[in-house]
């Protein structure tokens, strides 16, 4: 049964006024005068056994045509089945988007979102549609508009409740925006049909400021589709994020002490000590002595944790976690201690290294150690590898033909011509009969113009802030005829057009030529800030550059070297996944923790939790609005529409079925027989009160 | 000395409460209390009970004849010299408390009907003896005030002043001892008869400076049975005569605590008293009126010097 008018059945609650009165008789009709009540106090009222079991009969008919009455007013109809149905033209199309990122991982969040989503796929007439997906940093569907129209009306629901049970959030950061564009495209593709029903995306998520939406910026919102939101909120808001911070390859300390890592605290907590340190084992208990750290709501720090050197070391911690907040899922941070490469130079003169005027002298002071690399510049014949080969003046024979055997292994040899008596090697070098070398008529200076900057050597200088290369001034340089090098790449010119610059392969390898010496006799690269780079992108052209970074954020695709393919890759979860022959990356980093690529020593990298995660208090509500969303706050016309309809409809079934007459009728009924059953009761039984007097 | 009163087979006894107050005159009740009383005495075995009243003294040479009680020379022979009232030794003043709270009663009488034939009882009494009686009514204030008098019709002043029924809606202890101090310069015996249903702190006050006066004070607190016994047995709402007031009392759970605080109300008058060597009588007005005038007496004689024989002469 339904009622027009619910609220008159709060006049049942009268009911329980004519009970206590009946059980509670304080007052009684009869009076005693005594001379004085100096030494009484009153008495409480009390429940007599006369007051419960006289007159129950005609408490119950009293409260009865209370009830009745309260019926009666209420307007009660019953509503058949097939009223309820919606015509079909007013079916929903309605896409449930369920946030899935790793901020859900939040104690009670998924749990109510879950709930939320049950709780609209259950309130779905048999007519609506509803297609339900998960996103974090892509898009998943669950359950289809094709698979929910072809399941039964009566079993959609344990449909999705099952889809539902199967997911739960992941690690991934969260992409709202992409999100949003791809549920509303997805509902904007009628497929040519006529659509005349209302069209809605239901997002279900935290709404974390970390959430990226910029995508919806600039976005063109189809026609018809509007967006809800259901907001889940935490329970607990204190949630500090614990994130790695690169190190930069500053030249302060040439060893790694210190892991540097940034605790930002969420801007809505209320918690502002939180503890700091390694652990190994379980993962959960700080190892040694915490680091405290006071980071106040909305802001960061950045704190270098100590390495461990002492017994701990030998543990060999792997990762740091942080105590103190309402939320753990972002508080351990990974760490593979980034490894110091190792670079030589082999630099072929005969010059000594403290001469200033020499070309050495700068080499050796151009590369300093810092705590990622390591580059040595040695002389002479030596069985070291090497990385990259310096020639300023002539060498012999022998050595010229070594030299050019390695190149053409793969390495890369770098000729400053420092004279023409150079030509000759270079020749040999370059495997060319001959290599025309003068030396170039310089009035006052010259300087360099038309620089390539799209190869990858001077493309660091490619930013106008650093492009100006006019302010070296070469006072000296070698015209070489690139007539005889057919294959050379011109990479920066003088003024007048003559090479300064020449990148010439040499079978795997490469030679570049420099038209003239950097030491201060010849120009001033030496003395320029452009020199030290330079060297360095030289260095990068050899090939053997810095080892590849040891950590990655969850769902980065890693980068695998060539002797890494078709190798086992153990992910922290302890299974094994096996990569195919000739798979260049790694994208499968889902879960955060240290990866091994292949055997036990194998490459190890650590993947971590995006920063954006640890951001959970939640985005302004009109942020979305503000990227141009159109948010629905208030029921839309179409909504209000179809209520009314539906009141209309109910207030025409009660007035067809008239109950309300049956309750006015018993009620007539119940005080006939309240006021007969009075009646007698005053007449003929006699009060217990009477008997005894 | 306790004395026993003998009840003969005729059936002669203590007058029952209930019989006396159906006599409407309030004089005539008095009267047969006191005849009752000195019939009880008469018949008792217990011969040569007497009280010696100081108001006569034998005629010794030099007397002024004319103060020659002649009455008592026809009774007895004897020459005696009766004492104006203002040289009696015994003057007494009988404050009777008349409000509400003494209109209440669980008999076919109240408190104030008993109160009033009490005072009557004494004052008749009294009054044969030749004493002065005075009388001061009270309720919340002074009603009635006559002085101590042996005068022809000042007795009959008094039961009407006796017979005013109970108007006062509080009761004040302490006023009409304030005026008996003011007025009352000779040393008196003073009868306080009231229920004492009121606090008490301002009486031992008053009483104190009384006694301090040299009077002789008698105290009689009547209560009625109900109020004695508290034995109601129905819950109701209970009205304070006096004030209106009501409360709902339950009493059959109220009726031990109101015991004890009546208990303790009465032992506190009862240690004023004694403290003041005052006489604190008790009566419940279904006791038979003989015996409080015996309490009256047997407390008075054994104040006195002495025992002189008195014999009572039948007119």
């Amino acid at each position: 049964m339904n009622f027009l008018a619910p609220l008159f059945l709060l006049g049942g609650l009268a009911v329980a006024l004519p009970v206590i009165f009946h059980l509670i008789r304080r007052t009684t009709r009869e009076r005693k005068s005594f001379s004085s009540l100096m030494f009484l106090m009153p008495s409480p009222p009390r429940l007599t056994r006369r007051s419960r079991l006289e007159h129950l009969l005609l408490l119950l008919l009293r409260c009865g045509v209370l009830c009745l009455l309260a019926l009666g007013f209420a307007r009660p109809y019953i509503k058949k089945a097939l009223d309820t149905a919606q015509p079909s033209g007013n079916a929903k199309r309605t896409i449930l988007l369920l946030d899935t990122s790793a901020s859900m991982r939040r104690a009670n969040l998924w749990a109510d979102a879950r709930a939320r989503a049950e709780s609209i796929v259950r309130d779905a007439s048999p007519v609506d549609q509803v297609s339900l997906m998960t996103f974090d940093r892509q898009l998943h569907e669950l359950i289809t508009f094709d698979e929910w129209n072809r399941t039964a009306v009566g079993e959609r629901v344990a449909l999705a409740v099952r889809k539902l049970s199967e997911t739960s959030p992941g690690w991934s950061s969260t992409y709202l925006g992409e999100a949003i564009i791809s549920a509303a495209e997805t509902l904007a593709d009628t497929r040519g049909k006529a659509v005349t029903g209302p069209r809605q995306i239901i997002v279900i998520s935290d709404l974390q400021e970390g959430s990226r939406t910029e995508q919806l910026q600039g976005y063109e919102w189809p026609k018809g589709i509007e967006l809800s939101v259901e907001p889940i909120k935490p329970r607990h808001v204190s949630n500090a994020g614990l994130q790695l911070v690169t190190d930069t390859d500053d030249t302060g300390s040439k060893e790694v002490t210190s892991i540097r890592v940034r605790v930002a605290n969420a801007s809505d907590s209320k918690i502002d000590q939180f503890k700091l340190g390694w652990t190994t084992g379980d993962g959960h208990s700080i190892a040694g002595q915490p680091l405290n750290i006071y980071v106040p709501p909305g802001q960061s720090r950045i704190v270098p944790v100590p390495i461990p050197t002492n017994a701990l070391a030998s543990l060999n911690p792997d990762r740091i976690i942080l105590h103190g907040d309402d939320e753990d899922f972002d508080n351990t941070v990974y760490v593979i201690p980034p490894e110091k490469s190792r670079m030589n130079v082999w630099y072929l003169g005969t010059e000594s290294d403290k001469d200033p005027h020499q070309p050495l002298y700068f080499l050796e002071r151009a590369f300093q150690e810092t705590r990622r690399q390591m580059v040595q510049v040695f002389r002479g014949d030596t069985n070291l590898p090497w990385s990259l080969a310096v020639i300023t003046e002539a060498i012999s024979d022998s050595a010229a033909k070594s030299l050019r055997d390695n190149v053409v292994t793969g390495k890369t040899v770098l000729v400053a011509i420092k004279d023409t008596q150079i030509a000759a090697t270079l020749a040999q070098l370059l495997g060319v009969e001959r290599v025309n070398l003068s030396e170039a008529q310089v009035h006052n200076y010259a300087m360099l113009s038309e620089i390539d900057f799209r190869h990858p050597l001077f493309a660091p200088f490619s930013d106008p802030r650093f492009s100006d290369f006019t302010k070296i001034h070469f006072w000296k340089y070698r015209k070489i005829d690139t007539a005889s090098l057919p294959n050379a790449r011109m990479l920066a010119k003088f003024e007048n057009g003559d090479p300064a610059l020449l990148e010439v392969p040499v079978g795997k390898g490469k030679v570049f030529i420099l038209a003239s010496g950097w030491q201060p006799e010849n120009s001033q690269l030496a003395l320029s800030t452009k020199f030290v780079p330079l060297l360095y992108a030289f260095l990068e052209e050899s090939g053997t550059t810095t080892p590849p970074t040891s950590q990655y954020y969850i769902g980065d695709a890693v980068p695998l070297n060539a002797n890494e393919t078709g190798l086992l890759v153990h992910p922290p979860s302890g299974s094994e996944l096996h990569l195919s022959p000739g798979e260049a990356i790694f994208s499968q980093t889902m879960a955060p923790g240290i990866y091994t690529l292949g055997a036990q020593a194998g490459r190890r990298f650590a993947v971590n939790l995006d920063a954006a995660e640890s951001r959970t208090a939640p985005m302004p509500l009109d942020e979305l609005e503000r990227l141009g969303a159109p948010v629905v706050h208030q029921p839309t016309v179409a909504t209000y529409e179809a209520q009314r309809k539906v009141r209309l409809r109910n207030t025409e079934l009660e007035e067809r079925q008239k109950l309300w007459r049956w309750f006015l009728l018993g009620t007539l009924a119940v005080l006939f027989a309240e006021t007969w059953l009075g009646g007698w009761t005053a007449r003929g039984a006699p009060s217990p009160e009477a008997a005894n007097p | 000395m306790s004395l026993a009163l003998h009840t003969r087979e005729s059936g002669s006894s203590l007058i029952s409460p209930k019989a006396l107050m159906s006599i409407r005159n309030l004089e005539l009740r008095a009267r047969v209390v006191v005849e009752g009383f000195w019939n009880g005495l008469h018949r008792s075995p217990y011969h040569g009970f007497s009280v010696e009243f100081t108001e006569y003294r034998q005629y010794t040479e030099g007397d002024d004849p004319r103060y020659v009680d002649w009455r008592v020379f026809a009774r007895s022979d004897r020459y005696f010299i009766k004492k104006f009232e203002d040289e009696t030794n015994l003057r007494c003043y009988l404050l009777a408390d008349n409000s509400r709270s003494m209109g209440f009663t669980s008999l076919n009488y109240t408190k104030a009907q008993y109160a009033a034939t009490l005072a009557a009882t004494l004052a008749y009494f009294l009054y044969l003896q030749g004493d002065a009686v005075g009388l001061l009514t009270f309720d919340e204030t002074i009603r009635e005030y006559l002085p101590a008098r042996h005068r022809t019709g000042h007795l009959r002043h008094l039961m009407l002043a006796l017979e005013q029924p109970a108007v006062g809606r509080a009761t004040d202890l302490a006023s009409p001892l304030k005026r008996i101090i003011e007025v009352v310069r000779k040393r008196s015996l003073i009868v306080l008869i009231s229920d004492f249903l009121a606090p008490i702190e301002k009486l031992e006050t008053e009483l104190t400076a009384l006694a301090a006066c040299g009077h002789e004070i008698v105290v009689f607190q009547v209560l009625d049975p109900a109020e004695l016994t508290f034995n109601f047995d129905s819950a109701s709402m209970f009205e304070d005569i006096e004030s209106g007031r009501t409360l709902f009392i339950d009493p059959n759970a109220a009726r031990k605590e109101y015991l004890q605080k009546l208990e303790a109300h009465f032992n506190a008058l009862q240690s004023s008293c004694q403290r003041l060597g005052i006489v604190c009588k008790r009566v419940a007005t279904d006791r038979p009126l003989e015996l409080a005038l015996f309490d009256f007496l047997r407390e008075r004689m054994q104040r006195t010097r002495g025992v002189k024989r008195f014999t009572r002469q039948r007119r």
